[in-house]
């Protein structure tokens, strides 16, 4: 009983500690129209200005699986943004994406699905992919856009590269060893195959022809 | 001439259906395979048309895929009944075996330096080296595009228990392999088995089960002597198939080798129409 009071002031002090900066700062509970484009959810705390900041996330530099996998790529600063062209000269919602961000017009979400851009990065102004809100963000893009095709999507499957790298390229080799290795191999399995085989049966074919022809004529 | 045993038994009912069967779904995969790859291109939408569109078209991909790894599967247990497990080393290792031996290699060797005329040619037992090399090509590419193709079958799913962007590199080993797979069959299988001189127009072992003891005695040399010294001989000596069977054979065959055709020279054409970046 005698550690009843202490509690009570155990109480009241976190009572304070939570409440204190909230009143000092001043809630805003009004989220910004772009914090609502991109996610349509979020807790009241994060809308405080500035806090997303907290959130800001490094995607680890290696990827799983002894670092086989993809991570090892260029991060840029404007996908950690809420609106990733904010201020980019000469941009406008009404160019084509693929004008600027050339590397990112192959995907065979697009090519064959016929996925546009803005369906997985959402409309105006668009978050950067890394930004807190974005609904692109790993810890909620299986279930904000992967899901929206793909039932039941989880992080893992996210972890799918809808962008993925030209597989033979040496880039590759850094930010996706897998990719690289695995294709790689098959492709020098492939065209051994062929190295060997595509002279060997043309020299035989002749071989075969010759002696057939041989025999006619020595017969004949 | 059709009432002479001229031929000599060489595939059971069983490895015939098991060859068609390959057939079938080979070409089946084939089509919906690419008509996917080359959904892009009006010639990919045109492949897909018979099945309603790239949706039907993978959905068949998938069925057919399943039906020959069953298939396979299969075949598989047949190989292992088939195997005297008191005296394993007695079929895996005997001259009906289609395990590679050391005398393969060496028949390779000999059998190129024929090619170049430098030596007679090396008298081939029961298979050759490169029937074994067919053989085995259909395990070793069946392991790697079915594991790919399961692993892709449900991408969900697979990623409950891999990551995600194993499905890239899935999608690539599934993809190459399946290309390596259809040209090697389109060009190096149809050419030796149908095109080269002594078997062109139409080799039609597969579909009859026999074949000519002519002709074996010039490719299988040292199987036709074995069956001779041995006496086995006369017990596997058969009639060839009637006419009327033979023309459809022929017309089977060529509508199967006309499709492989088709399929790989418009792949080609359209190859520089696609926008996947390798």
């Amino acid at each position: 009983m005698g550690i009843l009071p202490n509690m009570k002031v155990r109480i009241a002090a976190l009572l304070m500690v939570a409440l204190i900066p909230g009143a000092a700062i001043g809630v805003v509970s009004v989220p910004h129209s772009y914090e609502l484009a991109s996610t349509g959810y979020f807790r009241d705390s994060d809308t405080v200005p500035g806090a997303y900041q907290l959130y800001l996330q490094t995607p680890e530099s290696k990827g799983g699986f002894w670092g086989l996998g993809p991570g090892d790529s260029d991060l840029k600063r404007a996908s950690f943004k809420a609106d990733a062209h904010a201020g980019v000269r000469n941009y406008s919602p009404g160019r084509r994406c693929e004008s600027c961000h050339e590397g990112q017009r192959y995907s065979i979400h697009s090519s064959r699905g016929g996925v546009a851009c803005v369906q997985c990065h959402r409309s105006e102004p668009i978050a950067g992919i890394n930004h807190y809100y974005s609904a692109m963000n790993p810890i909620r893009r299986h279930a904000y856009v992967c899901a929206k095709c793909h039932e039941g999507a989880t992080a893992s499957f996210a972890s799918y590269l809808v962008h993925e790298p030209s597989p033979l390229a040496q880039s590759t080799e850094r930010e996706f060893p897998l990719l690289y290795y695995a294709t790689w191999i098959m492709a020098i399995l492939a065209v051994g195959v062929f190295l060997i085989f595509i002279p060997y049966v043309t020299l035989w074919g002749i071989r075969e022809f010759v002696g057939l022809f041989g025999r006619k004529q020595r017969h004949g | 001439m059709v009432n002479i045993n001229t031929n000599v038994r060489r595939f059971t009912a069983l490895q015939m259906m098991f060859h068609f069967g390959l057939i079938v779904t080979f070409m089946l995969l084939s089509v919906t395979g690419l008509a996917w790859m080359f959904i892009e291109t009006s010639w990919g939408k045109t492949l897909a048309a018979p099945f309603g569109g790239y949706t039907g078209a993978l959905e068949v991909h998938k069925i057919t895929g399943l039906v020959l790894l069953a298939l396979f599967a299969l075949h598989i247990l047949y190989t292992l009944v088939h195997i005297d497990w008191k005296h394993p080393s007695r079929t895996l290792l005997g001259p009906d075996s289609i395990v590679f031996q050391w005398r393969d290699v060496k028949d390779f060797f000999r059998h190129l330096g024929w090619i170049m005329g430098m030596i007679k040619a090396p008298e081939f037992d029961r298979w050759s080296w490169w029937e074994k090399f067919d053989y085995w090509a259909v395990w070793w590419g069946l392991m790697i595009v079915g594991v790919t193709g399961l692993m892709l079958y449900n991408p969900v799913l697979t990623s409950h228990y891999l990551p995600g962007w194993f499905l890239n590199v899935a999608l690539w080993v599934h993809r190459i392999e399946a290309v390596l797979a259809m040209a090697h069959i389109f060009t190096i299988h149809f050419f030796i088995e149908h095109f080269r001189p002594r078997c062109f127009p139409f080799s039609a072992t597969m579909f009859e089960g026999s074949k000519d003891i002519k002709h074996l005695r010039e490719e299988h040399p040292a199987w036709i002597a074995r069956l001779e010294t041995e006496g086995g001989l006369q017990a596997l000596m058969v009639k060839p198939s009637p006419v009327p069977l033979r023309i459809l054979y022929f017309g089977v065959g060529y509508a199967l080798i006309g499709l492989g055709i088709f399929l790989l020279v418009f792949g080609l054409i359209n190859v520089s129409l696609l926008t996947l970046q390798i």
